[in-house]
């Protein structure tokens, strides 16, 4: 709720400080909210979607279309089961707790397609490749088991900008994006998920 | 500029909220929750073959891998009386050790101290912008700030059970343990948690009946 409001006041104050411009040139910081589901393997892990992340990118346009940068963010997943009796390959049994916890710092090249520049409407679709800080941690009970990693990571995104004001640098940037991290380690194979922003774009100086 | 500073601003201030909430797994635990129950049992033993048991009547002590004698606490005596009633549960018979049992159990307490050493001498060098040596009044002077060391320690107990075979100890020349259980974690001594704690030990070894 917290991160809400201030995001509206930051997107109320961009309001007031947008111009109407041309993306050529322009250098933007995208900085938003992101919520996040596993899928894939990552789901057997941690199967609750994580309303904790944040993202962030910096991007140049090339053109009034093609625009190129620098990704990152944070999100963090967790869950908690029920305590269970698990069967272990040395013919033990044990009843615990298990909590899994992942949090994710994404640190990606990125390049972004602009459909229409100029329209109120702007959809646009990019990717980034680059490699992710992953630490990951499984409990039983209190007794943990961590492993920290930088993986491979790409992110196949599309998305919509809204400008405040036609053609404007200053916006309002919905994306939706699918992370694709390759991590074997305790059975698990990926850390997959889809993710969903809501983010304000600013130039990073009044145009 | 005004607006790579409000970029800047509310970069900052996003991630800062953001990693700040994140869920420290620990910090989402009860007492209860933090508990793990361990049982293991030789494969080749059939307990139905069994009928009698005994059990010690105090608890064996081991801290930092050597023996540290036995005890026989209000916690000890409730714990041994619950293994007791969840064997006789389980349709064994409690009988005294004189009286041939086929099973022996016993209850074993295991502390572990680790230690380490954590150097504070990093933070002495901050004084003089807290303090400047002029408040004391020795304009110009500086601070000397020996390297002192704190030592922590950490303690983990565990409570064991284990189950020995006594009716083919002749023919084996050997009490070979057939059933082990271990229970560790946060609050394992709260006596109102005996029963509970025993009973899990016993759901999750159901092979551990008469017939």
């Amino acid at each position: 709720m917290k991160t809400i409001k201030i995001f509206l006041v930051f997107a109320i104050c961009a309001f007031f400080i947008s111009s109407a411009k041309a993306q050529s040139g322009v250098t933007k910081v995208e900085v938003g909210y992101s919520a996040s589901f596993p899928t894939s393997s990552f789901k057997d892990f941690i199967g609750d979607a994580s309303y904790r992340g944040v993202d962030l990118r910096i991007m140049h346009g090339i053109n009034d279309k093609l625009s190129v940068g620098f990704g990152t963010g944070f999100q963090d997943f967790y869950q908690k089961y029920p305590r269970q009796v698990y069967k272990l390959s040395d013919g033990s049994d044990i009843s615990a707790v298990v909590s899994n916890s992942v949090q994710t710092v994404p640190l990606l090249a990125r390049v972004q397609y602009n459909f229409v520049p100029g329209n109120r409407v702007q959809p646009f679709v990019g990717a980034g490749v680059g490699g992710n800080m992953v630490l990951y941690r499984q409990y039983l009970g209190e007794f943990g088991d961590s492993k920290n990693k930088f993986a491979f990571q790409a992110q196949p995104t599309a998305g919509i900008y809204f400008p405040f004001r036609e053609a404007g640098s200053t916006g309002l940037t919905l994306s939706g994006y699918y992370n694709i991290i390759p991590f074997r380690y305790n059975g698990s194979t990926n850390l997959n998920s889809f993710g969903v922003s809501l983010g304000i774009s600013l130039p990073t100086r009044s145009y | 500029m005004k607006t790579g500073m409000l970029s800047l601003i509310a970069s900052v201030t996003l991630l800062t909220i953001v990693t700040g909430c994140s869920k420290d797994p620990l910090n989402h635990l009860t007492d209860d929750e933090s508990r793990i129950y361990i049982t293991n049992h030789d494969s080749t033993a059939s307990f139905t073959s069994f009928h009698t048991f005994s059990i010690a009547d105090s608890v064996a002590i081991v801290n930092n891998n050597q023996a540290g004698g036995k005890d026989q606490s209000p916690y000890d005596a409730a714990f041994i009386s619950a293994v007791k009633a969840a064997m006789i549960k389980q349709g064994y018979t409690l009988v005294d050790k004189h009286n041939n049992p086929d099973l022996a159990l016993a209850v074993t307490v295991i502390s572990n101290d680790y230690s380490g050493i954590i150097s504070y001498n990093d933070y002495g060098g901050y004084y003089g912008d807290y303090w400047d040596p002029y408040y004391w009044g020795y304009p110009g002077y500086s601070y000397y700030y020996p390297s002192y060391y704190g030592v922590y320690s950490v303690n983990e107990t565990a409570l064991a059970v284990d189950m020995f075979n006594l009716k083919d100890a002749s023919s084996s020349s050997q009490l070979k343990n057939i059933w082990t259980a271990l229970i560790r974690g946060t609050g394992i001594f709260n006596s109102s948690k005996v029963d509970e704690q025993v009973q899990t030990l016993f759901d999750q070894s159901a092979y551990l009946k008469t017939n």
